[in-house]
């Protein structure tokens, strides 16, 4: 899909209409660097009601200060986007408010995706000092003469006198290494501050220097909970352009495969809440069943956590003769346990009281957030993409899109079980017709993506997780750009704070549901 | 008001509900444990055949591999992590020279199990297999000559 | 019942006969005192062994396994370990305080332990006002966990330590309602009184309503003074790292760490002695046969018997439920447990004016 290239003058206006006239959901904001053409962004948007899906792009000529009007105050989630893209690309967005690094240290030199980024490691050494907090921000903004200048307003993160205590990045709560730096009054939040960084291993940059075979091998280390259905977006991508029909038979081992995971990811929501809720025994039955879903990945695929199953074209190996059986006792042993978790956690009057009305997350802001995934349906928000835009069988099996209305962390936690026992209904209604067939059709031996804009979407364990390419026609593609499913959540963490407690950020933290490497990337 | 949200009523659920997630451990307490003991069981621990812990050559009858030195699979490494050496032999026969292996290095620490090396081999001269005790205590001993 | 007072007084006989009397005290002091340290570290590492069993066994696993079969040697190889381990010093701390609050903590858990009686005669403090001794000797460990938080200079430890402060100085109220109206149902505050009292029924049966409702309270307060979960909101490793000993290293750690099952041996401990009786033995009136073969179980093993049945009872409930917050914790006390201890003490005053007690 190409996308409608807005002039920069008029692209605040006619970003201003779209957002009016119902293109409530901002995807992702992809930075870009057309080289002589200039730095820019495409905005891929969607709207939630008809369905309709829009990108735009805008350019900025000026490769020395680049500079483009905000959105984020269309679509709170563009805050942390355009940091992305100011931390990537160098391109200030004007008007917004805390326009720093995302990702890499103050002290960076240079932003890495542009194209002509010096790499020369003379000039970003591992430095062995502390980075010091940006806590008072000046905010760039676009002056008459749309030339650009810091503003005196000054808009305060964290103050200094305020007790400020860092959760993160080493922290039990944050499973991985993801900051937070609290304010507090007592036992309650005032402030937010978010540092996401400490794993990102700019998968993106690399990408553009490898081949897609090889990029395929990074795709499981973004959301490593979503291993499969990440492999499966950029699968689908390569295959959508370089027209590969896929067989029947690896349609359904792929989304037998990634119900799989889905459950597998699940039970791992499910089980690291519970212990962040301090019982750690549910934690232990949880784990304790998710291995039965990794033997049968180990069984199938050769890896347990990191699988290499899709490849351009069909899957790795066959399935094994007894796949389905597995499956099959599979399915049978997890619908029982259920009832064991609503037993021993979902139902106690403690894990209620914790989660009922707490965190609660507002339809609106979920879509204005792009929360998708479980914490979106939890909102109310019909977000699947398996419904929305179907993919793989999806449109052939039946299911339900589990929605509740809350918004609080209570629904975040049951839409996730819930979920768990309408993947088990899709993989029984599959397991027992995988037509015969190959698993796999020949490709080339190089794999060259013809010119274009490409771009796919599944959904993952947590939310939509999207790929687009920009090929130039090469063994590598000219910008690979993975949509985050964690980035809006974390987003939507200091809305979702407003007047929590330390206990609770633990409980919403829990629910949300991110994964640290699929937010750095 | 519902007997449910009374003083009493929120008492009595929450000692039902406590009550049902104590019978539910205790349940699990008399059931069978599920920790496998690893280095014990060895011998019946079951791994799969897919699994992928260590490259290696398999070698045919004659106890030789199949390797004819292309160096696709180092090409195609994203981690660099496989270094062949070669030496152009020429046939005394034919007189056609040939590129024969010398030397052909694994290095376990930088291994990223993606297979793509095994995948684009057109002899399938090597492959992986289920070894995965390799821990050693020093680096150097991860670069393994898989040729012998 | 084998009176231990006959050997003790023995002993003291004879210390006096070859000792003067000043001299004589002073050996008495340091035997009685490392018999008792000794008994409480033995009886800490048991427990540290039990709850790691008792815990693997609820979650389906087999705990520790490796050093020693089953794992028996376990808690020494870690006691080992945390002894060799340095103690190390914290910049910005404040020096004394934060050494001296892991003894506070011991020191007033050695102190409650001392009151417990083992057996008949078997006690090492024992007079008229036992149980409140018990209470204000328990309560002064807080001061140790608030001196630790405050002193380490950490934030985790200072938000840990002020909760602690906060849930345990508010159940404590609790305790004393539960002890109360035990003391109403008996008459007496002598803990050796108050065991003998028993003989005939332990206190649970013959206090029947008001004592199973007295027991239960004094069971979740009794949990939430142990800062064990549900009420381990000083320590939630989720949420604090390690609360109010995160900067604590080695056998100051050590101290914490012991101190805290001590906690929970000493509150099943008085739990057993109130109200199941304490080394009294198992007696259903009517039944004279079966009285006297339950008469020649000593009554060390009654008492260890029903405190570690009402530790594992208290291990269940840890590895069951989920964390509470804060202001639960506190709510949980002050509109739930406090006027149901309340009533529950009128209605035992009732019960023992009216004289509807067995």
């Amino acid at each position: 899909m190409n996308p409608e290239f807005i002039d920069i003058n008029d692209f605040r206006a006619r970003m201003e209409t779209l957002r009016r006239t119902g293109m409530n959901f901002l995807r992702d904001i992809i930075g870009m660097d057309w080289g002589e053409e200039g730095l820019g962004a495409i905005y891929s948007l969607e709207n939630t009601s008809t369905g309709q899906v829009l990108q735009t792009a805008v350019r900025c000529c000026d490769r020395e200060k680049p500079s483009i009007p905000t959105v984020c105050d269309l679509w709170s989630v563009a805050e942390l986007y355009e940091r992305e893209v100011y931390d990537f690309f160098g391109i200030h967005f004007a008007g917004h408010p805390d326009m720093r690094r995302l990702y890499l240290r103050n002290d960076w030199v240079g932003h890495p995706l542009r194209k002509d980024y010096n790499e020369d490691e003379a000039i970003n050494p591992i430095r062995m000092e502390n980075e010091i907090p940006e806590d008072v921000q000046r905010p760039y903004e676009l002056a008459e003469d749309a030339e650009m200048e810091i503003s005196d307003k000054l808009t305060n993160k964290i103050h200094g006198d305020q007790y400020i205590i860092n959760i993160g990045p080493q922290h039990p709560a944050t499973h991985g290494v993801l900051r937070f730096r609290l304010a507090l009054d007592g036992e309650e939040i005032r402030k937010i501050d978010i540092h996401c960084g400490y794993i990102h291993r700019g998968i993106e940059k690399m990408s553009e220097k490898m081949t897609y075979p090889q990029i395929l091998a990074l795709t499981d280390r973004l959301d490593y909970l979503s291993a499969h259905q990440n492999r499966h977006a950029l699968c689908m991508c390569i295959e959508k352009a370089m027209g590969i029909e896929i067989t029947d038979r690896t349609q359904y081992i792929r989304t037998i495969m990634d119900e799989l995971q889905r459950i597998d990811s699940h039970l791992l929501f499910l089980s690291c809440a519970a212990m962040d809720l301090g019982a750690i025994t549910t934690f232990i039955y949880g784990f304790r069943d998710r291995e039965k879903i990794l033997d049968i990945f180990e069984e199938v695929t050769g890896g347990r956590l990191i699988q290499n199953y899709n490849t351009i074209g069909g899957v790795q190996y066959d399935i094994t003769p007894d796949f389905a059986k597995k499956v099959k006792e599979f399915c049978q042993y997890q619908k029982g346990k259920l009832q064991e978790y609503n037993d021993v956690f979902t139902n106690n009057i403690i894990t209620r009281k914790r989660m009922i009305g707490v965190g609660i997350l507002s339809y609106d802001d979920a879509i204005s957030y792009g929360c998708t995934g479980g914490t979106g349906r939890a909102s109310g928000w019909a977000c699947d993409v398996r419904k929305r835009h179907p993919y793989a069988l999806y449109d052939k099996v039946d299911f339900k899109e589990i929605i509740y209305k809350n918004g609080d962390c209570y629904d975040r936690f049951l839409v996730r079980l819930d979920e768990i026992v309408e993947s088990i209904h899709i993989i029984e209604q599959l397991i027992d017709n995988i037509p015969e067939g190959d698993y796999k059709v020949k490709t080339k031996p190089i794999i060259r993506i013809p010119e274009g804009r490409y771009s796919a979407s599944v959904e993952g364990s947590r939310g939509e997780f999207g790929v687009f390419i920009e090929s130039k026609g090469d063994k590598s593609p000219y910008r690979i750009k993975f949509r985050p499913m964690g980035l809006p959540l974390v987003a939507a963490m200091h809305k979702i704070l407003k007047g929590a407690k330390i206990a609770d950020l633990i409980a919403i933290g829990a629910t949300l549901d991110y994964v640290i490497p699929d937010i750095d990337r | 008001m519902e007997f449910k949200e009374t003083y009493i009523g929120r008492i009595f659920y929450g000692m039902r509900s406590l009550l049902i997630g104590l019978h539910t451990t205790l349940k699990e307490f008399f059931t069978k444990k599920v920790t496998e003991q690893y280095p014990e069981n060895r011998k019946t621990q079951h791994i799969s055949e897919r699994h992928r812990a260590m490259l290696y050559m398999p070698l045919d009858e004659n106890g030789n591999n199949k390797c004819i030195a292309c160096g696709l699979c180092a090409n195609t490494c994203p981690n660099g992590t496989i270094v062949i050496k070669t030496k152009t032999v020429t046939d005394e026969e034919t007189g056609k020279s040939k590129k024969v292996l010398v030397d052909y290095t694994y290095d376990l620490g930088s291994c990223m199990y993606c297979q793509l090396c095994v995948n684009v081999c057109p002899k399938e001269a090597i492959a992986f297999n289920n070894h995965f005790e390799n821990a050693v205590f020093d680096r150097s001993k991860l670069f393994i000559k898989l040729n012998k | 019942m084998f009176d231990f007072s006959t050997i003790t007084t023995a002993i003291d006989q004879f210390l006096h006969s070859v000792l003067p009397s000043q001299a004589a005290l002073l050996v008495e002091c340091i035997l009685v005192a490392l018999c008792a340290v000794l008994a409480y570290v033995m009886l800490a590492i048991v427990m540290i062994f039990m709850e790691r069993k008792v815990c693997a066994a609820f979650q389906c696993r087999l705990g520790p396994m490796r050093v020693g079969p089953w794992g028996l040697l376990q808690v020494f190889a870690d006691v080992f370990k945390m002894l060799i381990k340095e103690i190390i010093s914290i910049k910005n701390s404040d020096k004394v305080l934060y050494n001296l609050a892991p003894y506070l903590v011991v020191m007033s858990s050695v102190l409650t332990f001392s009151c417990l009686p083992f057996a008949k005669g078997l006690q090492v403090l024992d007079f008229n006002i036992g149980v409140f001794f018990i209470m204000a000797a328990s309560s002064f460990g807080v001061l140790g966990i608030l001196l630790a938080g405050w002193s380490s200079n950490n934030k985790y430890s200072m938000i840990g330590a002020v909760r602690s402060g906060a849930q345990m100085i508010s159940y404590e109220l609790s305790i004393g309602l539960c002890i109360l109206s035990i003391v109403a149902l008996s008459g007496t505050m002598q803990i050796s009184e108050l065991v003998a009292a028993q003989a005939d029924g332990w206190f649970i049966f013959r206090g029947h309503i008001p004592a199973f409702v007295a027991f239960i309270i004094y069971l979740i307060a009794g949990n939430a003074e142990t800062n064990r979960a549900p009420f381990d909101l000083p320590e939630a490793e989720s949420e604090l790292t390690a609360g109010f000993h995160t900067e604590y290293s080695g056998m100051h750690f050590g101290f914490f760490y012991v101190a805290e099952f001590m906690n929970l041996f000493i509150v099943a401990g008085i739990a057993s002695t109130l109200f199941l009786g304490g080394w009294t033995p198992l007696h259903i009136s009517g039944f004279d046969s079966f009285n006297t073969i339950m008469d020649y179980i000593p009554g060390v093993v009654w008492f260890l018997g029903k405190t570690f049945f009402v530790i594992w009872l208290l291990m269940w409930v840890r590895w069951t439920f989920p964390r509470l917050r804060i202001d639960q914790v506190v709510s949980l006390e002050w509109k739930y447990l406090v006027p149901i201890g309340l009533l529950n003490l009128l209605i035992m005053t009732l019960c023992v004016v009216m004289g509807w007690t067995f």
